[in-house]
C-alpha cells in the first residue's frame, strides 16, 4: 500500500496543531488571599500578600523550588568571585511583558533602585548589603556588597525583582505601582483596589507557557466567607484556613486542604537584660520544662503546628538536628526552680498579641496555665498588634513575650542577628560567644563552616535557654477539586505551577 | 433662613475642627507607625530616618498644624501604604459604600415602616406580635453572626444569592440586608410606639368621626405628625450606617471605605485614616442638614428665624 505523501502532510499538520491547541493557556483561577497588595511595585513594600501576587508577573535572578532549594531564575548561572563580588550571567532572549529587553542594565537598574536610599523604596533595608552592580557585558554583571554577605543568594531568591529600566523612568514610580510590568508567567491586565487583579498568561514565557490563561486574586478578609466562596466554587484557592473550619473543607466534595510546614516560628521571648527572676539561666530552662508543647499543637492548634527545639525550622541553613526539644517535665522544672531561689514561684506577665498569629491568645493562655502548674504565677496581658510591635521596638516587650518570626530568606542570619545578637532591635538577650559565632558566620563563604558555627550557635542559647522554644505553625490552605496544586512551605502562590484537572 | 444658614455653617466649621482635634488626638495616642511600617530587619538608624522624613519626631502641635493646613486645602498626604493620596484612595471606595448604605437604608425603611404602621393599627394582634419578635431579633442579633448566617444559608448551602464581593443587584442583597437590620428594627419600633401615641389623639378621632377614610386617617393625619421622629432617627441611622459599614464590609469583601479605614487603622496609615472620618463626618453633618430643613415641611411650627 502506497501512502500519499499530501495525506501524510494534512496528518501530520492536524498533530501538530493538535499539540499547539492542547499547549494553549485555558480556563481561570481564583486566589482569595486575606488581604490585597498595597502595591504593584515589586520592590516598595514587605507584605507577604504582595509578594504572591508580584512574583508571578515579576522573576528574581534567583529562586527556590518547591522543596525549597536555590535555582537560577533570571540568572543562568552564578559565583562568587571574591569576598565581596558576585558575578551572574543572565539567561538571553527575555522580554519584559512591554517588549523591553531583559539584560545586565536591567539587573543594574533594579537592584539599584531599590538599594538607593534616595528612592525611598520599602525594601531597601533589605538590600543594604548591596554596594552597586557593575555591568560587565550585556549578559554579565558583578554585585558588589559593602561587606562580605554569604547569604545573598537567600536575599536575591526573595528580593530584587527585574523591572524595565526604560519603563519605569518615562512613566515614573507612582504611574507603575498601579501598572506593573515584568518578565514574569502572567502579564497584568486590571486591578480594582480591595475587589480584584486580574493577570493572563505570558504566552513567550522563558519557561514554558502557564497552563491556565486567567489569574484573579481577590481579597476576602473574613476567614469563614473565604471558606464560603471556596465551596460556592466563586474562588478556587484559599489561604489562612483556621483549623475548626478544615473538617468543613474536607466533607465538601468540592474542595480539599493542602498544608504545608510554615516558614513561621512561635516562641516565648525572654527579657535577660532587665534582671528578675528571669535573668537567671535555671529559671528560663524551668519555663521550658514546665511547658507541654505537644499537647499545645494537639490541644490549642488542632494538631497543625510542628514542635522545633531551636529558633529554625528544618528547612532553614543552619539548622541543627541534632538538638532535641526540651522535655516536658514539671518536677525538674520545680526543682529548677528551688535552686534558683523560687521554691514557691513568682508573678509573671506574659504579654501576647491578640489576633495576629494562629490562636495566640489561648496559646499564651495555656502556657500561662502550664506554668501555674510549676507554681509560677503567670498572668497573661493581650496587646492590639500596633501597640505590641512598638512594645517590641522599643525593648519593652515585659519579661516574657511570646512572639512569632518568620524568616522567609531561609538563612539562619536573618534569625539570629536580629532576635538574640546583643544590641540588635528586636534582641533582649546578650551572648558575647554566641554574638562572635553569627558575626563569624556572616562573613564565612564557605557553606559548611558557615554551617558549623550555626550549629554551636543554636547549642548555646538552648543550653542557655535564650527562650521558650515552642513551634512552627502549619499552613493550610483550601483548593477547588479541579485544580492541581500543592501548598509550598514558604507560602508562595506560584500559580504557573497550577493545572487544571480535565 | 438665611442667617439660619449662616449660622450652621459656622457651627459646622466648628463639628469639623472637633472632628480634626479628636481624629488626631486619638490616633496618635495610638503610637508611633514607624514599627509598623517598617520591615522587621529595618535598625534602628532605618527607623530614626524614617521618623524624620515622615516628620513623626516634631512635636504633636507641629505635626497637627501641618495636618489642619494640609486638610483645609483637601490635602491629607500621601498614604503611608499605598504611596498615594489619601483622600483618593477615600474617593474611589466611596461609590461602593454610597451604594451599599443606600440600599441598606432603602431595605430597612421599606420594611420597617409598614411593620410599624400595622403594628400599630392591629396593635396586640398576631401581626403586631410577629412583628416586634422580628424587631427584637433584628435589634439584638450581632451584624457579624447574621452577615455569616446569610452567606452560610443563601449562598453556600441554597445557591441563591453571591456569598461576597461587588457586582450586579444580587451582589448587594446580601450585605444591606445586614447592614441594614438593626436600622430596621430600630425604625420598625419606633414607627409603632409613634403612631400608638398619635392614634390615640383626640384629632384623630375627630377625623375618624368626620368620616375620613382610615386610610387617609392612618398615613395623612397620623403618619406626617408621627414623621418627624421617625426621619430625625433615619438621619441618624444614615451615619449609624456609614459606620456600620466597617463590619458589614469586612464580612462580604466588599471594596468600601468602611473597610479601607479598618486596614489603615490597622496599619496606623493616619492620612488615611483622617481623610476616611474626615469625609464621613462631612456627609453626616450634611445629613443632618438636610434632615434640619426636612422639619420645616414636616411641621410648618418649625421655623428658623
Amino acid at each position: 500500500m502506497k501512502k500519499s505523501p499530501f495525506l501524510l502532510g494534512i496528518l501530520l499538520t492536524l498533530t501538530l496543531n493538535l499539540s499547539l491547541t492542547s499547549a494553549e493557556p485555558q480556563g481561570q483561577v481564583v486566589v482569595a488571599q486575606g488581604v490585597d497588595p498595597s502595591t504593584l511595585d515589586p520592590h516598595n513594600h514587605q507584605e507577604t500578600p504582595a509578594f504572591n501576587v508580584l512574583l508571578n508577573m515579576f522573576d528574581t535572578l534567583l529562586h527556590r523550588t518547591p522543596d525549597l532549594k536555590i535555582e537560577p531564575l533570571l540568572a543562568e548561572s552564578y559565583k562568587l568571585i571574591d569576598n565581596k563580588t558576585w558575578e551572574f550571567k543572565l539567561r538571553r532572549g527575555i522580554k519584559f511583558h512591554n517588549g523591553e529587553d531583559f539584560n545586565a542594565e536591567a539587573v543594574k537598574f533594579s537592584l539599584e533602585r531599590i538599594a538607593n536610599p534616595e528612592n525611598k523604596m520599602k525594601q531597601l533595608s533589605s538590600l543594604k548589603f548591596l554596594d552597586h552592580v557593575e555591568i560587565i557585558d550585556e549578559y554579565t554583571v558583578h554585585i558588589i556588597t559593602k561587606e562580605p554577605f554569604a547569604p545573598l543568594p537567600a536575599f536575591l531568591c526573595l528580593y530584587g525583582s527585574m523591572v524595565p529600566p526604560k519603563y519605569v523612568k518615562e512613566k515614573g514610580d507612582t504611574y507603575i505601582a498601579t501598572h506593573p510590568v515584568g518578565t514574569g508567567a502572567f502579564k497584568f491586565v486590571k486591578w480594582t483596589k480591595d475587589d480584584q487583579l486580574v493577570m493572563e498568561a505570558n504566552p513567550s514565557y522563558f519557561r514554558g507557557t502557564p497552563s491556565v490563561k486567567t489569574v484573579i486574586f481577590r481579597p476576602i478578609p473574613e476567614a469563614t466567607t473565604r471558606v464560603a466562596a471556596l465551596l460556592t466554587g466563586d474562588v478556587d484557592i484559599i489561604t489562612n484556613v483556621p483549623p475548626n473550619l478544615v473538617p468543613q473543607i474536607e466533607g465538601s466534595g468540592q474542595a480539599f486542604i493542602s498544608t504545608a510546614p510554615s516558614v513561621r516560628v512561635i516562641f516565648v521571648g525572654i527579657d535577660t537584660l532587665h534582671g528578675g527572676p528571669v535573668a537567671d539561666k535555671r529559671v528560663r530552662q524551668a519555663l521550658n520544662y514546665a511547658v507541654d508543647v505537644d499537647s499545645l499543637i494537639k490541644n490549642v492548634l488542632e494538631g497543625h503546628g510542628f514542635r522545633v527545639a531551636t529558633p529554625l525550622t528544618k528547612d532553614h541553613f543552619g539548622y541543627n538536628p541534632d538538638i532535641q526539644p526540651y522535655p516536658f517535665d514539671p518536677d525538674k522544672a520545680k526543682k529548677l526552680l528551688a535552686e534558683a531561689g523560687y521554691p514557691h514561684g513568682f508573678d509573671l506577665i506574659l504579654n501576647s498579641p491578640d489576633g495576629r498569629y494562629l490562636n495566640d491568645k489561648q496559646i499564651a493562655e495555656a502556657i500561662a496555665g502550664q506554668w501555674q502548674k510549676v507554681g509560677i504565677r503567670a498572668q497573661v496581658k493581650t496587646h492590639e498588634w500596633g501597640n505590641y510591635v512598638n512594645m517590641m521596638y522599643t525593648h519593652k516587650p515585659g519579661p516574657v513575650y511570646l512572639l512569632g518570626w518568620g524568616n522567609s530568606t531561609y538563612d539562619a542570619d536573618n534569625t539570629y542577628f536580629p532576635l538574640l545578637h546583643t544590641g540588635e532591635l528586636l534582641s533582649n538577650y546578650s551572648n558575647p560567644e554566641f554574638d562572635k559565632l553569627i558575626e563569624e558566620a556572616r562573613i564565612t563563604m564557605d557553606e559548611n563552616k558557615r554551617r558549623e558555627l550555626y550549629h554551636k550557635a543554636a547549642e548555646l542559647i538552648v543550653e542557655d535557654a535564650a527562650w521558650v522554644f515552642l513551634y512552627q505553625q502549619e499552613d493550610i490552605y483550601g483548593v477547588n477539586n479541579r485544580l492541581n496544586w500543592k501548598a509550598r512551605p514558604d507560602e508562595g502562590l506560584v500559580m504557573v505551577d497550577v493545572t487544571l484537572k480535565k | 433662613m438665611k442667617k439660619h444658614l449662616i449660622r450652621r455653617f459656622f457651627q459646622t466649621f466648628l463639628v469639623l475642627l472637633g472632628v480634626s482635634i479628636v481624629t488626631f488626638a486619638i490616633l496618635h495616642l495610638t503610637g508611633d507607625p514607624t514599627a509598623l511600617l517598617l520591615p522587621q530587619e529595618a535598625t534602628a538608624e532605618d527607623r530614626a530616618r524614617f521618623r524624620h522624613e515622615m516628620g513623626f519626631d516634631d512635636p504633636l502641635i507641629v505635626q497637627y498644624g501641618r495636618f489642619l493646613k494640609g486638610a483645609l486645602r483637601g490635602d491629607f498626604g500621601l498614604s503611608f501604604r499605598h504611596n498615594q493620596p489619601a483622600l483618593q484612595l477615600v474617593w474611589d471606595r466611596m461609590p461602593a459604600t454610597v451604594q451599599l448604605t443606600l440600599a441598606a437604608m432603602l431595605i430597612s425603611v421599606s420594611i420597617a415602616v409598614p411593620i410599624g404602621i400595622l403594628s400599630a393599627v392591629k396593635r396586640n394582634s398576631l401581626l403586631d406580635h410577629v412583628g416586634m419578635v422580628i424587631a427584637l431579633l433584628g435589634q439584638s442579633m450581632p451584624v457579624f453572626w447574621l452577615g455569616i448566617m446569610l452567606i452560610l444559608v443563601f449562598g453556600v448551602k441554597l445557591r441563591l444569592l453571591p456569598a461576597f464581593g461587588m457586582g450586579g443587584i444580587d451582589h448587594l442583597i446580601l450585605p444591606a440586608l445586614t447592614l441594614g437590620m438593626f436600622t430596621m428594627a430600630r425604625t420598625a419600633r419606633l414607627t409603632r410606639s409613634e403612631m400608638l401615641e398619635i392614634l390615640g389623639q383626640e384629632y384623630i378621632r375627630t377625623a375618624r368621626a368626620k368620616g375620613v377614610p382610615p386610610w387617609s386617617v392612618i398615613l395623612r393625619h397620623a403618619l406626617k405628625n408621627a414623621a418627624i421622629p421617625i426621619v430625625t432617627v433615619i438621619g441618624l441611622e444614615m451615619g449609624t450606617l456609614l459606620g456600620g459599614a466597617i463590619i458589614t464590609e469586612t464580612i462580604f469583601a466588599w471594596p468600601g471605605v468602611g473597610r479601607l479605614t479598618v486596614q489603615a487603622i490597622y496599619n496606623r496609615d493616619f492620612p488615611v485614616v483622617q481623610a476616611a472620618v474626615f469625609t464621613l463626618a462631612c456627609i453626616f453633618v450634611l445629613i443632618n442638614f438636610v434632615v434640619d430643613i426636612l422639619y420645616t415641611y414636616l411641621d410648618p411650627r418649625v421655623r428658623y428665624e
